[in-house]
């Protein structure tokens, strides 16, 4: 595991991630003339926040010095299976975060 | 910003009366992102640096972890780009309404531009309660209140969870973050697939250099997603002519 990105890095990413969400926001607002959309681009765009996240949370949620912890004694795994569950019934971010963190807590106290 | 004209500030007024009761939720959020922030790793200033300039809570909450584990710039970025390319979608459904107006006033009001705000925004176009006149300064009026609320709680967030330690293991509201935005979108069958296949291929891909893996599993999700949307939008044309 690397060190945290700090100083000048962190302030090129932080102006980096704010370039890119006023690129992707102005982008048809501002561009010239007639522009449209493919359909079909316009499907993969959609799909793209849910692919990308997912592709984040996975193996930050299961990879454990280079293996993948599918146990039920890791705690970060059960915190996200009882936030799941919690959103199949509701969306209420309050109960996602607090059940989540409830029993993510709990498996960490019984190690 | 509050326009001077009669007409145009009560246009703005009634923009920011009608994304009163999303408040709220964007409150909610914004707490949730600030906590997320400090606990993740940024120090104050950056984290408020972070929540002012960047102004997009999904593309912050996926930022976070690869910060932490020290990942390279360019992959950072590039994921909070593809994080906000939804956006891309908004600003060419909110064009037709907006160009006639100049080219640094549709800037501003694309990077005002939120989920929340857009999708108010074509509820009214939709439901037809959007004004006739003064259409830009009502969307103006609905981005301050929902950019003021965001911003007074996200920076509540990151202040309070200075004060809380770090073995509560507080970080981890991140990844629920995520989740509680992952979830509601997989209700739809196509966007169910893509997370499938990009959670799937990001575990095997994992050891590839130069932390490719992430983009590789985004691609294969959204290829997946992609293919999985065309075919149940054939198969839903399919029994439309079977039925006729």
């Amino acid at each position: 595991m690397n060190a945290p990105i700090d100083g000048i890095a962190l302030g090129i990413v932080i102006v980096g991630l704010a370039l890119s969400t006023f690129v992707t926001r102005t982008s048809f607002l501002v561009a010239g003339a007639r522009g449209r959309l493919h359909p079909r681009i316009e499907t993969a765009l959609r799909y793209a926040p849910v692919c990308t996240l997912t592709a984040i949370i996975v193996p930050d949620v299961l990879m454990h010095a280079q293996h993948a912890d599918f146990s039920l004694l890791n705690p970060r795994l059960i915190g996200v299976l009882v936030s799941g569950l919690w959103l199949l019934f509701s969306r209420n971010i309050f109960g996602c975060l607090a059940l989540g963190m409830a029993a993510y807590s709990l498996v960490r106290l019984a190690q | 910003m509050i326009p001077s004209q009669p007409e145009r500030r009560a246009a703005f007024k009634a923009g920011q009366r009608a994304i009163l009761q999303s408040l709220p939720g964007a409150a909610t959020w914004g707490v949730v992102s600030g906590v997320a922030m400090v606990k993740g790793g940024l120090t104050v200033p950056w984290a408020i640096f972070m929540s002012l300039t960047v102004y997009a809570g999904s593309a912050q909450l996926a930022a976070l972890p690869l910060i932490a584990s020290g990942m390279p710039v360019w992959v950072i970025v590039a994921t909070g780009l593809v994080t906000n390319l939804r956006f891309v979608i908004y600003s060419a459904a909110l064009r037709p309404y907006f160009i006639g107006q100049p080219l640094r006033k549709r800037a501003a009001l694309g990077f005002f531009m939120t989920d929340f705000t857009f999708t108010l925004f074509m509820r009214a176009a939709q439901e037809g309660w959007l004004p006739e006149r003064h259409r830009d300064a009502w969307f103006a009026g609905v981005c301050s209140n929902n950019w003021i609320t965001w911003q007074v709680s996200a920076i509540t967030g990151i202040v309070a969870a200075s004060y809380v330690p770090t073995d509560w293991g507080l970080e981890f509201t991140g990844t629920l973050a995520l989740v509680a935005l992952v979830g509601p979108a997989l209700n739809a069958r196509p966007a169910l697939v893509g997370a499938v296949a990009a959670g799937g291929v990001a575990l095997l891909a994992h050891g590839l250099p130069y932390r490719l893996g992430l983009f590789v599993a985004a691609i294969a999700g959204i290829a997946a997603a992609t293919l999985a949307d065309s075919w149940s939008a054939r198969r839903a044309t399919a029994q439309g002519e079977a039925s006729s």
